[in-house]
């Protein structure tokens, strides 16, 4: 239990009378990729901002890092270790691509940093995500494949332990979200834990180690992507329960679902 | 963080130029005057800038912390105190109400938090004028009339111009800055990565106050009277926004100029047309909202930009119209 970087127990959340996310209880493997998936509204997003301290939850407990971070500022927990993109890009537009990554170098985990170490290290960030070509470029000028690699450059310049990424494959074309998962998974390798809220759907089944199935804010599922695309539960969530049996992407063969090459496209459920 | 690098310079070498008004027009009341009063609203402007300009929060309420400044200067004056040592504490007195104001009113965003603003002002206006025994209420308290010559203040009000130039400068190139320009675009986003946004938003108006405060403790000096219907007034408080507007909102410059065409126009057109100045003001503000929201340093920093090289289109402020398409609401034929 220690060992897991992020836990959540029966986190629940409420709107009023709208139950957002109702008892998830999750162990976050560290290390590794897990992907979150759902069709929309399924409260996936609101599960990042419960753990990133958007919104305190109603009712459960959230370990970090082995802190209880529940009702914990944003900064506070992003300065521990654990730092959330945002679904909708938001750089900073009137700061260049460099000062954006700055921002998380002075401010995320870790020590104090003065402005002239934020800014090497934020230059040696913008190398990690390829943007290092742009960094004297005004944020608002890039593209959105740009500007999603800035969300996660900018995140990852917080030196964070775990990394919540919401959506940065949506609205790539399919060569941006090849080279998108290739930073997926360098990031993987330098040791942080990442979860993922993923709808291209051949991409987070081929990065994710593990998949949790959201709908109505209730965990449906938990599993290897290949357990996961079998279950009937989350079939019937996407698709409902119909008839026939439909399948929702190709049946994966046994349990080597991870393993085949990222096929990209279009598969995009929801948008 | 690198633009107008010559400005830099500039400003230092004005600076000094300034200096030696006095010894070649010692006697020359009405240049030392409006050097004094220039000066005095430079620094504020610049003051103003560093919470308004750099964090984006445009408070109205400004003339509480200078004229908590001033009577702090004034009281401990009539006390016997030597006035110059009290600016310190005056400085103090109006950065510490800063935090009663800023704590529960920075939590608001954009125009809440400027209507908060205008009611602290204005409360702390009928407070002072109704708190007889202490600022002497509606007859005004007289300040001891040994003061020095016109060419002190001149040059006591050039220093405190400089000192809140080397502030902002500081402000704007240090972590807290770079946290302030952030939280400006966008708090949640500046929040996320870590930036304590509540904490920032509180320094930099503690920082500010404390010069605003200062600056009105150096005017109580000078005026030798005091009334809180003067020092409180809304007046004051909207000057600086009109000095940081026209000059340039969140720039170093802006300010500066700001201030300098403020008091040119006034002591220009203040004799022969006492209020023609306000419509000059208002005609202005208009004309820099709607050509160059980045103010009369916007404009020379466009000029500078057009004379140097064609210039980057990365520098120039957020041309909506390549960011994305303009959304004309529909209907518009």
């Amino acid at each position: 239990m220690t060992s897991s970087p992020l836990v959540l127990e029966h986190v629940t959340k409420r709107f009023g009378g709208l139950v957002a996310v109702e008892n998830v209880n999750v162990e976050i493997e560290p290390g590794k990729i897990t992907g979150l998936i759902g069709p929309n509204g399924a409260g996936k997003t609101t599960i990042f901002g419960v753990i990133s301290g958007r919104f305190a939850p109603t009712a459960g407990r959230i370990v970090a890092l082995g802190h209880d971070i529940t009702g914990w500022s944003p900064h506070a927990i992003c300065r521990l270790g654990l730092c959330v993109t945002h679904q909708i890009v938001r750089p900073f537009p009137d700061l260049t691509v460099l000062e954006n990554v700055m921002v998380g170098a002075a401010f995320g985990g870790g020590a104090r940093v003065a402005a002239h170490d934020a800014r090497r290290e934020a230059i040696a960030v913008l190398e990690f995500a390829g943007l290092a070509v742009r960094a004297d470029q005004a944020a608002s000028a890039l593209t959105l494949a740009q500007r999603k690699r800035l969300e996660i450059a900018r995140a990852l310049a917080t030196r964070p332990s775990v990394l919540l990424l919401d959506e940065v494959l949506a609205g790539l074309t399919p060569s941006e979200v090849v080279q998108a998962v290739t930073l997926v998974r360098e990031i993987c390798a330098r040791g942080i834990t990442i979860v993922m809220i993923e709808h291209v759907m051949h991409a987070v089944m081929n990065l994710s180690h593990r998949v949790l199935v959201l709908n109505y804010g209730r965990l449906i599922a938990d599993g290897t992507p290949a357990d996961v695309t079998g279950n009937r539960e989350v079939i019937a969530a996407y698709l409902g329960t119909g008839p026939q049996e439909a399948h929702l992407w190709p049946a994966p063969q046994a349990q080597d679902a991870a393993g085949g090459p990222a096929q990209t496209g279009e598969e995009t459920l929801h948008d | 963080m690198t633009r107008l690098r010559p400005a830099a310079a500039a400003a230092p070498a004005l600076g000094v130029a300034l200096a030696f008004v006095p010894l070649v027009a010692p006697h020359n009341i009405t240049v030392l005057n409006l050097g004094f009063f220039t000066f005095l609203y430079v620094a504020q402007g610049l003051a103003w800038n560093i919470l308004g300009g750099f964090a984006g929060y445009v408070s109205f309420g400004y003339a509480a912390f200078f004229g908590l400044g001033a009577y702090t200067t004034a009281l401990l004056w009539l006390h016997g105190w030597t006035p110059v040592l009290t600016f310190p504490l005056a400085g103090l007195c109006a950065a510490a109400f800063s935090l009663v104001v800023g704590v529960p009113t920075l939590r608001l965003i954009g125009p809440y938090f400027s209507i908060a603003t205008i009611g602290v002002g204005e409360a702390m206006r009928i407070l002072m004028l109704n708190l007889d025994n202490i600022t002497g209420g509606a007859s005004g308290l007289n300040l001891p009339t040994t003061v020095p010559s016109k060419g002190w203040f001149y040059i006591a009000s050039l220093v405190l111009a400089a000192i809140a130039y080397a502030t902002a400068s500081w402000v704007r190139t240090s972590r807290l800055g770079l946290g302030l320009a952030a939280l400006r675009m966008d708090l949640d986003a500046a929040e996320t990565l870590g930036v304590r946004t509540a904490l920032f938003k509180n320094v930099a108006h503690v920082i500010s106050a404390f010069l605003v405060g200062v600056c009105g403790g150096l005017f109580a000096m000078y005026f030798q009277y005091l009334h809180p219907d003067n020092v409180f007034s809304f007046t004051e408080s909207i000057s600086l926004v009109l000095i940081a507007l026209i000059g340039g909102l969140g720039t170093i410059w802006g300010p500066i100029l700001g201030a300098a065409v403020f008091f040119a126009v006034q002591d220009y057109l203040q004799t022969s047309y006492p209020t023609f100045h306000l419509l000059v003001y208002g005609v202005l503000l208009i004309v820099i909202l709607l050509f160059e929201p980045r103010g009369l340093a916007g404009l020379a920093a466009r000029l500078a930009g057009r004379r140097r090289a064609p210039a980057p289109v990365a520098l120039a402020p957020p041309a909506p119209g390549t960011v994305a398409p303009p959304s004309t609401p529909g209907g518009g034929s």
